[in-house]
């Protein structure tokens, strides 16, 4: 609307920069006068000169005045600009630069988050004992010799392996089940598949500190059948009792996406599968499995680490001792004596820690990408 | 190579019926298309001689074993399927050496094998492909020879061709063909076209609603339909259907009579209700009629779409004044509609008055409430009151 008014003037136009905000004033007058619009009444007139100038300063005048440049391409106009309303209306003409400007935004930010605790780390690791307090952004002091005293100080290896070892455990026992259970799932039809696949899904609902006391009483009873495996007959100091209740726990998740992956295979590759030679079972495994792979390497990265990073039950089901499978956890927590706390330890513990899972990851990604290119799947 | 025998198959899902008592036997070394329209029973059929689907009821046999409870591994057939279902993260080597793979074979032996199998479908020097990189054609040939290495009693084939272009689906039906009489393997072939199920059977089973309703060769399915379904699904165009009464001494649709003795009618009688049926080419302009033994007397008609195909004309005639006709209703089954085949010289416009004539040797009647085909062409009256050229073939399937 306000185009029309200024149409017929070429002359009246303010100008954009902020120090000629008294001659946007006089212009903003002149602009109404031209155009035609306070030929109604003087008070109509004399309003908008006395209340622009107070309320914003003659930029209500300024900025339709600048759209109608940018749409009018009026070369001459761009050089009045000041440089934020040049920028708006490179963005407006050219938006890509503006979502590119973004992109790189959110990308910085979520790399700092997620970067910054790794260098906070690095940064205690590397201060000398003693010397960690007062730690701006650089090390106070130069001591890579964390890394070495780490395993010196308590055997931390161990830890790293008995962790990795449950970690493994679990993600076979949850792929091969949630296998199992997508396929028939995702591939079967059989009466109360729908209230069986709810009655999974609520069970990942229950926290998993409500299953603790009972299955910690249960891993304490001695069973004369596993004595010949744990020795006293009962789980509790072995890696069954962390294996199998994360195991059961994140064994939804796993079953939900696989049942999804498993689901979009054609039933002809499959039926091709068992005509040419192949169980049900084995076409699961020679077939849908390998066209699967992204969702299983999914699963089965999301399972590890879980399950390695775990806090509740790797605390509480073992007595912290290596050689009784405790998890990295209680490695960290050993550098923790009664008079003082081994932060320098801790941290250099901890990046040591987060290696196993970042070797994964990066393997899997590779395997993930390997399967989606190899799959095409055109059916 | 066996025998397949099909017992009073049946496979109900919940409430629907897919196959209905379905009983065949199908030759060593025979080729037999199962051919119907869309959700006939007919690929449900093959999934049980496939071990795919489980019949609700019957038995089926290849060679002399039972295999109805058997999985398809046990079964030695090979299936060749409609979306070719290649395993997409196998190289073309790799497809067709599975079945071998899975069995203990030795790697001379699946090598000599594979080749031997790539030569045939012409697959030389593609072994190493992965799926994705060849053409539909090429595909398919895999997916041929992944069934024939394994040396298979049967071959299954469900619409193998359907998701292929026009033309290459013609070349590969005379190779299909080709390749039958080189191995002389049993072929059980599944189709809705019924142009590739003339061309390529020794015997067409013509399935609709879940139940057979003919097998027999090619040209005995055209020319002596069991009944009004296969009369109208075998043949492109469809056949021409008229309502009809059987009277002394004729059949009389609204517009026509068609004489013939009603003696000669088996299990029809005066005053039945009945179905005419002629093939588009089974109808002649009365002008040019002297070539025909057994004509009709002249059916005045009006002409009323041309359609040039090239090597024929067909013509969309009207019967009697025509204004009653009806645009939606199929040409086929209205009774007031005739389609005719002439040949490119015929001289017609659209829209033109004509006198026509069928061929009475090859006009087929049906029992009107059944479906059932009475008699395949009416010459009796031409040997004074006998029926040399009869062929009463009353459908017993």
């Amino acid at each position: 609307m306000t185009d029309d008014s200024h149409d017929g003037d070429p002359t009246g136009r303010p100008d954009a920069s902020d120090e000629n905000r008294t001659r946007a004033d006089r212009n903003a007058t002149a602009t109404d006068i031209a155009s035609g619009r306070t030929r109604n009444s003087s008070a109509a007139r004399s309003r908008p000169d006395r209340l622009r100038p107070e309320t914003d300063g003659g930029r209500v005048t300024d900025r339709p005045e600048d759209r109608g440049a940018i749409f009018e391409e009026d070369g001459d106009r761009e050089l009045d600009r000041g440089p934020f309303q040049q920028w708006v209306a490179n963005s407006i003409s050219n938006p890509e630069r503006t979502y590119r400007a973004m992109f790189y935004v959110a990308t910085i930010f979520f790399l700092f988050t997620t970067l910054f605790p790794f260098y906070w780390l690095l940064m205690v690791a590397l201060t000398p004992e003693g010397r960690q307090q007062d730690i701006v952004l650089t090390p106070n002091g130069f001591n890579p010799g964390a890394f070495v005293e780490v395993f010196q100080v308590i055997p931390f290896h161990w830890y790293v392996f008995n962790s990795f070892v449950i970690a493994t455990a679990s993600t076979i026992i949850v792929l091969v089940i949630a296998s199992l259970a997508g396929y028939a799932f995702g591939r079967l039809e059989f009466p109360g598949k729908i209230p069986l696949m709810l009655l999974v899904l609520v069970i990942s609902f229950f926290p998993p500190a409500a299953f603790f006391i009972p299955l910690n009483d249960l891993f304490n009873t001695q069973f004369a059948v596993l004595e010949p495996i744990t020795g006293d007959g009962s789980l509790y100091n072995t890696p069954g009792a962390m294996v199998l209740p994360l195991s059961a726990i994140f064994m939804p998740l796993a079953i939900f996406i696989l049942t999804t992956f498993y689901a979009q295979i054609p039933d002809g590759l499959e039926d091709a599968a068992r005509v040419e030679g192949t169980t049900r079972l084995g076409a699961l495994f020679r077939v849908i499995i390998p066209l699967s792979a992204p969702g299983v390497a999914t699963a089965g990265v999301l399972t590890f680490i879980a399950v390695y990073n775990e806090f509740f039950f790797s605390f509480l089901m073992t007595d912290g001792q290596p050689e009784n499978w405790a998890p990295i956890l209680e490695g960290i927590l050993g550098y923790q004596g009664q008079y003082e706390v081994m932060y320098h330890l801790m941290a250099a513990a901890s990046i040591i820690g987060v290696i196993p899972v970042a070797i994964l990851v990066i393997v899997a990604q590779e395997k993930i990408v390997s399967g989606l290119t190899a799959g095409a799947l055109k059916e | 190579m066996a025998r397949v025998r099909l017992e009073n198959i049946t496979k109900r899902y919940g409430d629907v019926v897919a196959v209905d008592d379905v009983s065949l036997e199908i030759e060593d070394g025979e080729f037999v298309t199962f051919v119907g329209p869309s959700g006939c029973g007919k690929s449900t059929t093959m999934e049980t001689v496939a071990g795919l689907t489980r019949p609700s009821e019957g038995r089926v046999y290849i060679g002399d074993d039972e295999v109805t409870d058997l999985a398809p591994k046990d079964r030695g057939v090979a299936m060749v399927f409609q979306n070719i279902a290649l395993f997409p993260h196998m190289d073309v080597f790799e497809n067709i050496s599975f079945g071998l793979r899975l069995r203990t074979y030795d790697d001379e032996e699946i090598n000599r094998r594979v080749e031997g199998a790539a030569d045939i479908v012409q697959l030389e020097g593609m072994l190493d492909r992965m799926p994705d990189e060849l053409s539909g054609g090429q595909r398919q040939r895999v997916a041929i020879a992944r069934a024939i290495v394994r040396n298979p009693d049967v071959f299954l084939m469900d619409e193998p061709l359907a998701n292929l272009d026009a033309k290459l689906r013609v070349h590969m039906r005379t190779e299909l063909q080709r390749l039958h009489r080189e191995l002389g393997t049993t072929v059980i072939y599944v189709t809705h076209d019924q142009a590739e199920a003339m061309t390529m059977s020794d015997r067409i089973a013509v399935l609709d609603e879940g139940g057979l309703q003919q097998i027999a060769p090619p040209l005995t399915c055209y020319n002596e339909p069991a009944n009004l379904f296969v009369a109208g699904f075998i043949g492109s165009p469809s056949m021409n259907f008229a309502d009809a009464k059987l009277v002394a001494g004729g059949v009389e649709t609204d517009h026509f009579v068609v004489e013939l003795d009603h003696r000669n009618v088996p299990g029809a009688s005066v005053g039945d209700a009945v179905t005419l049926g002629v093939r588009p080419e089974d109808v002649h302009l009365a002008t040019g009629a002297e070539s025909i033994a057994h004509p009709t007397d002249a059916i005045g008609a009006r002409t009323d779409v041309l359609e040039p195909m090239g090597d024929e004309i067909f013509v969309y005639l009207v019967l009697g004044d025509g204004d009653a006709r009806s645009m939606e209703e199929d040409p086929a089954t209205a009774s007031d509609q005739l389609l005719m085949s002439v040949t490119p010289e015929t001289e017609l416009r659209e829209e033109q008055s004509v006198e026509v004539v069928l061929d009475r040797s090859n006009v087929h009647l049906f029992d009107a409430t059944t479906g059932e085909a009475l008699v395949h062409g009416i010459t009796d009256l031409d040997s004074s009151g006998r029926e040399p050229g009869t062929t009463s073939t009353e459908a017993d399937s």
